[in-house]
């Protein structure tokens, strides 16, 4: 886990915005997208969906993947975890 | 490490339930489990390719039918054929008709049924899935 600050300074190899889909939207979306980067890599899921917000951290532990954390928006988060 | 399994015994035809189901689908599909799905009586009615799209029944709160639809598709929520779709094509889904509910709706053959239908199969076979699940549902 990063704190906030170092969140804010992580950029993404991969962002997904999938505010626009409820749950399990986002999380299908980052299933997707996560074929798309290469080990080491990290992504940023944006997503408007409190679900969401709990479901990633869970997804990240059960897969392997690291979870980075997430910065709280106005109206949606940005979740980053690592491959 | 073996992909864990999800046997879902799918017996309602209402979409307020068969979109929860799509709903667990996606849940399973993110996490590559192995998913079969026995598709029982009032769920073939559902399955049935005259039906899918047009059934817009709702199983409870059924005063707030209207209210339920619009919210769906405010949140764009997928329907639910196409949830199913897209857990089958994110993880490895089976989809068994009970050849008596099929019966009951006038489905004899798989073509009578959409296309996420894999098979007709027997009581049998669900007992022998759900055996061996490590989540076993009823919708």
């Amino acid at each position: 886990m990063l704190d906030v600050e170092s969140l804010q300074t992580v950029k993404a190899d991969k962002v997904i915005d999938a505010r626009g889909t409820s749950c399990p939207g986002p999380l299908l979306a980052a299933k997707k997208a996560i074929g798309e980067i290469s080990d080491g890599q990290t992504m940023e899921v944006l997503s408007a969906d409190e679900g969401t917000r709990r479901d990633i951290p869970k997804w990240c532990e059960k897969k392997g993947y690291q979870y980075l954390g997430t910065l709280e928006e106005s109206g949606y988060f940005r979740i980053f975890l690592k491959k | 490490m073996a992909n864990k399994k999800l046997t879902l015994a799918l017996y309602s035809g209402s979409v307020d339930k068969l979109t929860a189901a799509g709903v667990i689908l996606g849940g399973a599909a993110a996490e590559d489990m192995d998913v079969e799905i026995f598709v029982l009586l009032q769920a073939a009615f559902a399955f049935k390719k005259e039906n899918a799209m047009t059934n817009d029944r709702v199983a409870e709160l059924t005063d707030k039918k209207d209210e339920f639809l619009a919210a769906l598709k405010r949140l764009n929520t997928p329907h639910w054929t196409e949830a199913f779709k897209t857990a089958k094509e994110m993880t490895n889904v089976k989809i068994h008709i009970c050849g008596f509910a099929g019966k009951v709706w006038n489905g004899f053959k798989l073509d009578d049924f959409i296309d996420l239908a894999d098979d007709i199969c027997g009581i049998g076979e669900y007992i022998a899935s759900a055996e061996t699940a490590d989540v076993n549902l009823f919708i």
